[in-house]
């Protein structure tokens, strides 16, 4: 197995999981305070992070502004998800919809980073996005809050 | 066009072109020093809505908030090292066209874990959203 795999499997792993918390938290609190405190988290994290390594200050710039633009976008994303949930939308719809995201990062990553998929990656890719909004369409009698399908 | 649909098209850009600057970030910087980049992007966001909390008074205690607080906790600490392994796919050389569908399955996990331990039913779709997604995973993983 490629180490890239096993890792790509480990971060769908700890996602996975967080669907489930996610979930247990948004039952209990206001999906505001719930962002809240995953963002507190996050903040915990990037300490013990700090405790371990040290920045390095010769980073090529646009690495560093990437980088912190990641988490900019994703935040805003889960942010912006969220919205959409409250403008409306169904949650059906709204989060299989959004669950096309992976296909905008494969046509930049084709057009702008060059990457070249074989055709078996790429119906592997069609395939991805068919099966996370197959699996996100709930059945009909689970009504509680949603908790979207944030990438974090 | 509706206010929801203008959202969801929002986060489909935001998250869709996260996949690929975390691609170019993982050209020059580990897995855990764009975790720490990461976090300091998602900073603004978090004091707005920190704001947002604090102007709607959503502060208020309520039954079960100590529960709600730990499971969103947990959300972030599992968030955060799961954005790691994501990194470090990317690190190892795995391709952001091919590590974003392949991680966007985690549903697939979040499904199984309701399914076993909030004894959630599955619709005949999620059934067949399942073995999608295993099948997914070879081809991507070819």
């Amino acid at each position: 197995m490629h180490a890239w795999l096993g890792f790509a499997a480990l971060a769908l792993v700890l996602w996975g999981i967080t669907g489930v918390t996610q979930k247990l938290s948004t039952n209990r609190i206001s999906s505001e305070r719930s962002f809240l405190w995953f963002c507190w988290a996050m903040v915990t994290l990037s300490g013990a992070v700090l405790l371990v390594e040290r920045p390095d200050y010769t980073l090529r710039g646009i690495v560093v502004i990437c980088s912190i633009a990641g988490g900019a976008l994703n935040g805003l994303g889960a942010w912006t998800s969220f919205r959409a949930l409250e403008s409306g939308g169904k949650a059906s719809i709204v989060i299989s919809l959004i669950s096309l995201y992976p296909l905008l990062t494969v046509v930049l990553a084709v057009l702008l980073l060059h990457e070249r998929l074989t055709w078996m990656q790429s119906a592997g890719a069609v395939t991805a996005i068919a099966a996370a909004i197959l699996l996100s369409l709930e059945p009909a009698s689970k009504t509680g809050p949603s908790s979207g399908s944030s990438a974090d | 066009m509706p206010l929801w649909l203008l959202w969801s098209l929002a986060t489909i850009v935001l998250w869709g072109t996260w996949g690929m600057v975390s691609k170019i970030a993982s050209t020059g910087v580990d897995a855990y020093l764009n975790q720490l980049f990461y976090t300091a992007g998602l900073t603004p966001l978090m004091a707005f809505v920190a704001w947002t909390v604090y102007r709607s008074k959503a502060g208020r205690k309520r039954e079960g908030q100590a529960a709600g607080v730990f499971w969103a906790f947990l959300t972030g600490i599992l968030g955060g090292l799961g954005n790691i392994a994501f990194f470090e796919a990317l690190v190892k050389g795995g391709k952001a066209s091919v590590v974003a569908p392949v991680t966007a399955l985690f549903p697939l996990v979040t499904v199984l874990l309701a399914l076993v331990f909030l004894r959630e039913r599955l619709s005949r779709v999620q059934w067949l959203g399942l073995g999608l997604a295993f099948a997914a995973i070879y081809l991507l993983s070819a």
